[in-house]
């Protein structure tokens, strides 16, 4: 089931479309479902409760509710209640997609443990991996679960927090820590992040690159340097500076390879695909936006982490 | 180290200022950014000169009235809070 064992060897040429491959995967009831739907059996449960007042409250108590609940005022103010509810959290839902793409954010949460794992290694040690294209199941990008080579958004979100805590630890060693200061720590790693996004946003607009790169998949490509930094700060608490700049000095080439080999296939499509050495004006542009862009993650990663370990 | 979001939040709205500021007939048209010398053909891809120069004559055109309410909460906010 796993990707690398259909990728042709390295080779042979490619061709510059996205490469359509009709998986038919065993466990995938429907493509666009992510998840296993567990839904129906507990709710089957509940719905099938008899509703003598709607309460679900143990039978020992019913005695006390039946004189109150037969009073049909109460009963009517209990049914236009909850189709209140009801009618609210339809209206919520409807908008809410409006302001956050909830189902395209779906498509980024959907892994297992089986890919968080892989990542994380190919995030420490991307040297080995020969094919680093996402792979199409009828025109939309296979969910992560599938192909280690989609982004995802778990282990990003998670490795934001872990470096919020890593700091106040790391804070709390050197008894320079306060709680606003982990507030402080947050918000200015997503200053950075959020710059960071902004920039490539307007570098990738004026260089009129026509890429399928989305904003939240670059976000999730900018998050995964998170997980070198947490590295670094944890083996520095434990060994000292001198640890702190090994485990962050491999960290930070790792995140270099990851990053250019993986923005090569998404900013340099063309040239990329046929293994070409770029040429010409257009095409030098795009590989200098993409060395500069994976230059500055291990800039980032230095910058924001040299202050915890002292 | 303390690069806040609001901090961010006060340098995208002096930037967008000082774009905003840009006079078009004054200053624009003098260095060779004004906005009729930059259409080049319909088969050419734009360069970064003439996509830069779109995008201040966006940001002009877009952004003048916000900035206006925007700019006025601001000045507000500073004066009575710091």
């Amino acid at each position: 089931m796993h990707a690398a064992g259909l990728a042709a060897p390295a080779g042979t040429p490619r061709l510059p479309s996205k490469r359509r491959v009709p998986v038919s995967q065993p466990g995938m009831a429907d493509p666009h479902q992510f998840f296993d739907d567990t839904s129906s059996a507990p709710t089957r449960g509940y719905g099938g409760q008899p509703s003598p007042g709607g309460l679900g409250y143990p039978s020992p108590s019913s005695s006390h509710e039946a004189p109150f609940l037969a009073d049909p005022m109460s009963n009517m103010a209990m049914a236009y209640g909850s189709s209140l509810a009801a009618h609210g959290k339809e209206l919520v839902d409807k908008n809410i997609d409006r302001f956050i793409p909830v189902t395209k954010l779906k498509y980024y949460f959907a892994v297992d443990t089986v890919y968080v794992g892989k990542k994380l290694g190919l995030l420490v040690f991307p040297y080995l991996h020969q094919d680093w294209e996402v792979q199409y199941q009828q025109d939309t990008p296979v969910a992560p679960r599938f192909d280690i080579n989609a982004p995802d958004l778990y282990i990003p979100a998670m490795a934001f927090i872990t470096y919020i805590l890593v700091a106040g630890l790391a804070l709390g060693t050197q008894d320079r820590f306060s709680p606003d200061l982990l507030g402080l720590q947050a918000s200015s790693a997503l200053a950075w992040l959020t710059l960071e996004v902004v920039a490539i946003l307007l570098s990738l607009y004026l260089v009129t690159v026509n890429t399928d790169l989305t904003t939240i998949d670059l976000v999730a490509f900018l998050g995964y340097k998170y997980v070198g930094m947490i590295g670094g700060v944890l083996v520095g608490l434990l060994f000292g500076k001198i640890g702190y700049y090994l485990v962050l000095g491999w960290c930070c080439v790792s995140i270099f390879v990851f990053m250019i080999r993986t923005l090569r296939l998404k900013i340099l499509a063309q040239a990329a695909a046929e293994g070409v050495p770029v040429r010409g004006a257009r095409n030098q542009l795009r590989m200098y936006l993409t060395m500069a862009v994976a230059a500055a993650q291990p800039l980032l990663m230095y910058w924001l982490t040299f202050h915890l370990v002292r | 180290m303390a690069f806040t979001l609001y901090s961010l939040l006060q340098a995208a709205l002096l930037c967008v200022n000082a774009i905003a500021v840009l006079h078009e007939e004054r200053f624009l048209k003098n260095i060779g950014w004004g906005t009729d010398q930059g259409i080049g053909g319909f088969g050419e891809e734009p360069g970064i000169k003439s996509q830069l120069m779109n995008l201040v004559r966006s940001v002009r055109t877009v952004m003048r009235v916000p900035l206006i309410i925007v700019n006025s909460i601001t000045i507000v906010l500073l004066l009575l809070f710091g």
